[in-house]
């Protein structure tokens, strides 16, 4: 059975379809890749999966055996699924620690009223948790920033952590979206490979939206093409790179020599 | 003078290693000697000042959690003030309860009217926000003002002190055990709040509600708890404020330019920073009381200390000297692990 599976999915924002009838299948344990080119409703699928929008009627959304589509965001969390950002969004005042600590939010063993008393078992579990993270903060290379605050770790660094905080969530379905943004293809690399490693480490299905397609092509299992907020192609790598509708979506429809020229002169 | 801060926050630090309450415990001893020394120095009347720092330090702590902690600009917070005090005040006169009963319940309506204040806030952000709140705590005052059972422009009179058994809780120094303790208790209480799963949740709602939603914080309804629980402190401050002696409280008391002065004191103090709270709550009753034969000038000035403070101190006292030690500590640790390593 399919881990998150989306049918007929919409959203329009105002008479602009982002996402129109998509149908989508993540099977658990594997690498899913998405990917199309700009403005293709490849963030807005994010945001519908992960509750930050509302889809539009008729759109179904399920995760793990649940009904998530009218589910909030928070709710959606609990039920274990982790999203990071394009551009992070990352707790910028708070501390290294304390961002993964948020991320852990779901799996706090006490309660609020114990937590506004501070009880010793408030303290205990507090203090397991800090241990917990430092730990995770180790394995991504961030446990000697764990008491600085997030918004003076570097570019990279802060692709790092946001990734840690999805971790932390201990989720079942990771959604990446475009986790190499901005960074040097070495550094891809490496940050691939630690994708990789936390994957074997928690026992994670991710989704992954990336525009570097060498690195989507060696690294996912199933592809999923979008091109104006719909699907357009769906396989393993070595059939997405020769599918035409997909080399359209990225270069442009060839065109019949004739006819571009009569484009040009405007007939 | 930073490095006497590290030095003594270093050394809080060590005393609470052995006990995590010794600091709070030894800090209240010590706090118990305060009125016999102000009145021998000072005079009396300076621990009636000092009895308001310490309403305004529960005041600006419980403003803290609310705006500093969880983001949520409210300017609602006097009006809170006014419904503790107005109410705890008018149990007592009216149907003769003692203080210890008229100020819990007192607390319990001012959380409902938190709750009330803090609902726009599920859907308002900055000022927008700070618009509806400042609504709200307004008309709390001016319905106040024109309702005569809950004083009007006379105000409410003869509010009794708290009484222990026979005795009655009625002179300065006395009066000052009991908010003292209060305050403490208080700010003990925010120090626990800031450190749990619920402090986290608030700091991350400020920092990015939509990445606090997807990492599972249910944002509205932490949102509505920070409301109430600086509605407890509001509430609990009003209370200690009607029942103090004279036992008198007037409208003007809540009155906008005093939700400023408020605002000013969690400002200067540092945005987010308990003890900058605190200090700043001082500062400011401080310089306010010894400034009042000029009160024509204080908004002005006031206001002004404010631009400034907003333009070159953002963070205020508290988030400068909370840098200070950060980054302290972070070259300590790698003065160690060099150490370490060579």
């Amino acid at each position: 059975m399919a881990l998150l599976e989306t049918r007929g999915l919409s959203k329009s924002f105002g008479g602009l379809k982002a996402v129109s009838g998509v149908d989508l299948k993540v099977q658990p344990g594997t690498v899913h890749g998405l990917i199309g080119p700009n403005g293709s409703g490849k963030s807005t699928f994010f945001n519908l999966v992960t509750g930050v929008y509302q889809p539009d009627p008729g759109s179904h959304i399920e995760f793990d055996g649940h009904d998530i589509t009218n589910l909030q965001a928070h709710g959606i969390a609990a039920l274990g699924m982790a999203r990071t950002f394009q551009l992070l969004r990352l707790f910028s005042e708070m501390t290294v620690l304390e961002n993964v600590m948020v991320g852990n939010h779901c799996k706090t063993s006490y309660g609020i009223v114990e937590s506004l008393l501070g009880t010793s078992r408030v303290r205990q579990a507090d203090q397991n948790m800090k241990e917990e993270m430092l730990d995770l903060l180790e394995f991504i290379g961030l446990a000697n920033f764990a008491d600085i605050p997030a918004g003076e770790l570097s570019g990279g660094q802060r692709r790092l952590l946001a990734l840690g905080r999805a971790i932390a969530m201990k989720p079942k379905l990771l959604l990446l979206d475009e986790p190499g943004a901005g960074l040097s293809p070495v550094n891809v690399d490496k940050l691939m490979e630690t994708i990789l490693g936390l994957k074997e480490r928690y026992e994670l299905t991710v989704v992954v939206v990336e525009h570097i397609l060498k690195v989507v092509m060696s690294t996912c299992e199933t592809i999923s093409v979008l091109d104006h907020g719909q699907k357009i192609a769906e396989g393993p790598p070595e059939m997405i790179k020769n599918d035409h509708a997909v080399i359209e979506a990225y270069l442009g429809r060839e065109l019949p020599d004739d006819e571009i020229r009569n484009a040009i002169r405007g007939q | 003078m930073i490095s006497f801060i590290t030095n003594f926050a270093s050394a809080i630090e060590s005393l609470a290693k052995i006990h995590r309450l010794l600091p709070w415990v030894i800090a209240y001893i010590l706090l118990l000697f305060l009125p016999n020394l102000i009145t021998a120095t000072f005079g009396e009347y300076y621990v009636d000042l000092a009895n308001r720092c310490c309403l305004f330090i529960l005041l600006a702590v419980g403003l803290n959690i609310v705006k500093g902690f969880c983001g949520q600009v409210t300017v609602g917070h006097i009006g809170l003030y006014a419904i503790g005090a107005v109410t705890s005040a008018l149990l007592a006169q009216n149907y003769g309860l003692p203080f210890w009963l008229s100020a819990p319940l007192a607390i319990l309506v001012t959380c409902c009217a938190g709750l009330v204040v803090g609902l726009p806030s599920v859907r308002l952000e900055g000022a927008y926000l700070a618009l509806a709140t400042l609504g709200l705590g307004e008309s709390v005052r001016i319905m106040i003002a024109v309702t005569p059972a809950l004083g009007s422009s006379t105000g409410i009179m003869m509010i009794p002190a708290p009484t222990i058994g026979d005795y009655v809780i009625e002179s300065f120094d006395h009066y000052f055990y009991l908010v003292m303790t209060a305050a403490i208790i208080g700010i003990y209480f925010s120090f626990v709040i800031l450190n749990s799963s619920t402090g986290r949740a608030f700091k991350a709602i400020r920092e990015d509600v939509i990445a606090a939603s997807v990492s599972g914080i249910n944002v509205p309804f932490y949102k509505l708890l920070a409301f109430v629980i600086s509605a407890i402190y509001a509430g609990l401050a009003g209370a200690l404020f009607a029942h103090m002696p004279p036992g008198y409280l007037h409208h003007n008391n809540f009155t906008v330019i005093e939700m400023v002065t408020l605002l000013l004191m969690v400002v200067l103090g540092g945005i987010g920073n308990i003890w900058g709270g605190v200090v700043g709550a001082i500062v400011v009753t401080v310089i306010y009381d010894q400034t009042k034969d000029y009160y024509f000038y204080q908004p002005l000035i006031f206001g002004i200390t404010m631009v400034f403070l907003v333009v070159f101190m953002p963070r205020g006292i508290g988030g400068v000297i909370e840098q200070a030690i950060v980054k302290r500590k972070f070259i300590e640790k790698h003065e160690e692990q060099n150490l370490g390593t060579s």
